[in-house]
């Protein structure tokens, strides 16, 4: 089954996983289910409630991505369900008394509700991300895609992650190195194809994130392995027989990463199959909180021949975009502030203040009322030409809460294995003193092409005309 | 992306000075790297990348000038300084530390070094040990050595080591480092200052990845995936960065370097690909530019030639593309005039006519070319215009200098549903004005005018005539959800025992903003929004309306 992260396809189809956009980072993750699989007794089918009222999944399946979808007047409440999910538990405020399940073989035809909507949308990393049930501290975008970006995790490449945690790392992995589904492999000839191979030490964990690899459509993309990599390494299947995942990037989002790192080697002392590829780069990641923790790793990493090692944060925050309006004259306005904008309109504005207050005064001395309610209604004038969208300030500030720090990141290179023999080789292919003198010609620039084809034209054209005048006067002569 | 360094590959030569080059190593030369000297591109070549050599000062018996400098010895410093660390810190708890090493004895000037200039020119001619000598000298003669604090004598050391030391770090050219390089060693405005930071982000955001191998299966009923807009003003640096991660920057590995392969066999190869381009294949099997119907770049460009200059470094030239390079096939390129209006474009709407096999025949031999080349290049654009203007692509990547209102408004149309739209900016308020254009406010106006527009339709009978929407919103607010803006930055540490911190400079200038969108369809019959009001909505008929009451449930 293909994977909608990968390849949606364009339209939602049933048991693929979608997102359901409610609002800015309000995004529900569903699999969608042309029956009521967990059998909570919607006549409807499979439901998904949401704030903005209820979805059955037959009115998803089958949309194009991105559809704007109407809620659906779904009896929420007459069902013969027991209180399980916590999370479905509003649905049990709305009114309506419990009559039992009903016959659900044949199910009910949605009909649409007078509001309420939502977006259906394919997951992709980044949304997942932002929607997935939280296991452990996730590793967010900022983070991930640089990491993947340094760690050269491209189409084809394998990489190794440990541990797993919520899998948000695990999805954009995948993405990164996918090239194709496992299935294709035979038609095509011995191309490698990108592969995750992920560790978890939990066995919950573990086990979840295993169901969520293979309800995503990913298997043979991803391969979980439960195991306490300290202790066992990297090996796929048997910890010291088993297949090495010949990797060439590898995310160690662990507590104590200095630990794993003896496993990570080009020849494991155990005498067991070294994890990476012998015959590529191998480029490593360290994700941890803490400077002590870096400041251990690193010193393994330099004593195990780690090279090019170096260490960053990422500090990335969002951006609030808005209008601002200040002016005496937005009273009453949303959002406004009330107070001069320029000194012009502070100055007008005392003015006219000190006059009133004169009139005041000069009202209470003489014993009398002033009216001066005329005056105000005048001093404000609307403008009604320019919409409401468009006054005010365009301004913008940082988000109102930030991630001030996720983890440091520590990057580190391992070159490919090279024996003394492999390099004798390469002198005998690539003599050492051999040398060229003569400078190649230079390839034929776009111009030069031109240029020539002109000239060959050219020369056609000319010889065209000699021959015509060659008939000429060959005609002439006869 | 190869693990070895391969022949008239660009690669990137790390100095000493932490300055790079980038270098093509062409078999048989010599490569000169100023005052570090120079090496024979053959002692590098086969070789891994990530390799530190030296340069010796008597080459071997058979020619070999260069040593591979192990990682123990790169590293020799920091371990010994690490293990010396460790004792320091026993002998501080048992309380027999010596006094603390301060800099306030230090002299600040010049004359602590006792070596001329002169002398120092004249070592540098003598010298051996790459170098190493020479920095050995220096310290011996530097007469407040030993009142330096261990800090500052670590500093100039390298200080010295970077200045005479010969060596040098080769590093495979890929988007990172030639990303660093043209930031660093470059004019960064030409490439708008992008960052690594910024390029991975991109990708991410406009989730940009290998489209699967639709190619092969050939199911003409599944749409073809991984077609991706971009726009990119950044000479080709976008494109490239994108390339690579949908696998198609890089030429495949059909015969990965085997080194049991002989000399000669490499020759032959070499023979072999020259032959192949003399004598001239039949026309049907070369692969036609810009074919591909998956996995796919169409690349928008304002002047009437694509800038991807930049894409030499990965062994394709625009002007002379090689065949055999995967972006041959999948980099398509087209002007603005040919997606929004192709008819008055001058090549797409000239279209040569086409010739029998008669009357071709009945051509020279260079009038049958110059037809050939005619018909060709306007096919190939006219089935990228086709193919671009029936619209379903995956996402839109833009690092452009043009406005982004009217590249949203062309393309957007063109993406499928929950497509993604990432935009790089150097600077906030291209973006902001952006943003503003999709806000709450102006949503909700546009939906309501919509709606009016549409009553008066039902009221008269006719079709609707939306005309005046567009004048008043330059960009349709209901087709893009939830527009966020970015912005990240990378800050690098240096990590020594007791002397960890963050690097004392940096790089300033433009900090760089992502705007990141998903393309929604709105359904065609209006929907009332539910959810927590904070207020009710009453039925709207001015064209105006107070708009910030509904922020909550239009998003």
């Amino acid at each position: 089954m293909p994977s909608p992260f990968l390849t949606p396809g364009s339209v939602a189809q049933a048991d693929d996983v979608a997102l359901l956009h409610l609002r800015r980072d309000q995004t529900i993750p569903t699999i969608l289910r042309a029956t009521d699989d967990e059998n909570l007794g919607y006549k409807e089918g499979k439901v998904s409630n949401t704030r903005f009222g209820s979805f059955p999944h037959s009115t998803l399946i089958n949309q194009p991505w991105g559809s704007q979808i109407v809620a659906s007047k779904v009896d929420t409440g007459s069902r013969g369900r027991k209180p399980s999910n916590k999370r479905k538990a509003e649905e049990l405020e709305a009114s309506g008394t419990t009559t039992g399940a009903e016959d659900s073989s044949s199910l009910k035809k949605p009909e649409a509700a007078s509001s309420g909507f939502l977006h259906l949308t394919y997951p992709t990393p980044e949304s997942w991300t932002l929607s997935l049930p939280h296991r452990t501290q996730v590793v967010y975008t900022p983070d991930y895609s640089y990491i993947l970006h340094r760690l050269r995790a491209r189409a084809g490449g394998t990489v190794i992650e440990a541990g797993a945690g919520s899998g948000s790392f695990t999805h954009a992995a995948v993405r990164a190195v996918f090239n194709g589904y496992p299935s294709e492999k035979s038609a095509t000839k011995k191309r490698r194809l990108g592969k995750v191979c992920s560790f978890e030490f939990h066995e919950q964990r573990a086990a979840r994130v295993k169901e969520e690899i293979s309800e995503h459509g990913l298997d043979g993309l991803v391969e979980v392995t439960h195991r306490d990599v300290y202790e066992d390494g990297f090996l796929l299947g048997d910890p010291k027989t088993g297949r090495s995942p010949k990797a060439s990037a590898i995310f160690l989002d662990l507590p104590a990463p200095w630990l794993a790192l003896k496993h990570l080697v080009r020849k494991p002392a155990s005498g067991t199959e070294s994890p990476l590829d012998p015959s590529s780069t191998a480029y490593l990641c360290t994700f941890s909180p803490c400077l002590e923790q870096v400041e251990r790793t690193v010193r393994l990493m330099r004593q195990l021949g780690w090279l090019d090692i170096s260490m960053v944060e990422v500090n990335h925050h969002r951006i609030d975009v808005k209008r601002e309006r200040i002016g005496l004259d937005c009273e009453g306005v949303r959002g406004a502030t009330v107070f001069p904008k320029s000194v012009d309109e502070a100055m007008s504005k005392l003015l006219t203040d000190d006059e009133r207050a004169k009139r005041l005064r000069t009202a209470h001395l003489e014993g009398t009322r002033a009216n001066l309610t005329e005056e105000d209604t005048t001093s404000t004038p609307k403008d009604q030409t320019v919409p409401t969208y468009n006054l005010g300030r365009l301004v913008h500030r940082t988000e109102s809460e930030i991630k001030t720090h996720t983890s440091y990141l520590v990057f580190a290179i391992l070159p490919r294995d090279w024996s003394e023999e492999d390099e004798q080789k390469c002198r005998r292919k690539w003599p050492s003193d051999k040398l060229e003198a003569e400078e190649k010609m230079a390839p034929k620039t776009r111009k030069q092409q031109k240029k020539e084809f002109k000239e060959l034209r050219l020369r056609e054209q000319q010889e065209e005309k000699e021959e015509k005048e060659q008939q000429a006067t060959e005609t002439s002569e006869a | 992306m190869h693990s070895s360094i391969r022949p008239n590959q660009f690669v990137v030569i790390q100095l000493p000075s932490d300055q790079t080059r980038i270098v093509k190593l062409v078999p048989n030369t010599i490569v000169q790297l100023g005052k570090y000297g120079s090496f024979a591109a053959n002692q590098i070549l086969g070789r891994p990348f990530f390799f530190t050599f030296e340069i010796l000062d008597a080459p071997q018996s058979d020619g070999y000038q260069l040593r591979v400098v192990p990682a123990e010895e790169l590293h020799a410093e920091n371990l010994i300084e690490e293990a010396e660390a460790d004792g320091e810190g026993e002998e501080g708890e048992s309380g027999a530390s010596t006094p603390m090493r301060t800099n306030r004895n230090i002299v600040d000037d010049a004359s602590t070094q006792k070596l001329t200039t002169q002398e120092i020119e004249e070592l540098k001619k003598e010298a051996s040990g790459a170098g190493k000598d020479i920095v050995a000298k220096l310290l011996e003669s530097h007469t407040n050595l030993d009142k330096k604090t261990a800090f500052s004598l670590a500093k100039y050391t390298l200080r010295k080591r970077k200045k005479y030391i010969r060596r040098f770090t080769v590093l495979p050219l890929d988007v990172g480092f030639l990303t660093n390089f043209l930031l660093d060693q470059r004019d960064a405005q030409r490439t708008m200052e992008l960052r690594d930071e910024h390029v991975g982000l991109l990708g991410c955001l406009g989730n940009v990845h290998h489209g699967g191998n639709s190619t092969l299966d050939a199911i003409p009923t599944i749409k073809p995936n991984g077609r991706y807009f971009v726009v990119d003003e950044t000479g080709g640096l976008v494109v490239a960065a994108m390339a690579e991660r949908m696998g198609i920057l890089y030429p495949e590995d059909d015969e990965e370097e085997d080194l049991n392969e002989d000399s000669s066999a490499m020759a032959q190869d070499g023979t072999e690909t020259t032959e192949k381009k003399t004598t001239s294949t039949p026309r049907r099997k070369r692969p036609r530019p810009m074919s591909a119907s998956g996995n796919t770049i169409t690349v928008i460009h304002a002047y009437s030639q694509p800038n991807l200059s930049l894409l030499k470094y990965f062994g394709y030239d625009i002007n002379t593309p090689d065949e055999s390079h995967p972006l041959h096939t999948h980099l398509k390129t087209m002007s603005w005039l040919q997606l929004v209006d192709p008819s008055t474009d001058p090549i797409l709407s000239n279209e040569p006519p086409a010739l029998s096999a008669e009357e071709l025949s009945g051509l020279k031999a260079s009038k049958r070319t110059a037809y050939y080349f005619k018909r060709n290049r306007w096919e190939k654009f006219r089935a990228v215009t086709d193919e671009a203007r029936a619209g379903g692509f995956d996402g839109l990547i833009a690092a452009t200098l043009l406005e982004p209102a009217g590249v949203l408004k062309h393309t957007i149309p063109l993406l499928s549903g929950s497509a993604a739209v990432a935009i790089y900016s150097p600077t906030i308020e291209p973006l902001t004005e952006l943003m503003d254009l999709y806000s709450t406010a102006r949503r909700t106006a546009f939906i309501n005018r919509k709606r009016d527009l549409e009553m008066q339709k039902t009221s008269d009978g006719e079709t609707v005539d939306f005309a005046p929407l567009s004048e008043e919103f330059p960009l349709d607010p209901t087709r893009l959800l939830p527009p966020t803006l970015h912005t990240t930055r990378v800050r690098a540490w240096q990590v020594l025992p007791g002397r960890t911190h963050p690097l004392m400079t940096g790089r300033g200038g433009a900090e760089g903003y992502l705007f990141h969108g998903v393309h929604v369809i709105p359904a065609s019959a209006n929907i009332q929004a539910a959810g927590t009001f904070r207020k009710k909505r009453k039925v709207e008929t001015t064209s105006t309306p107070a708009s910030d009451r509904d922020v909550e449930m239009t998003s």
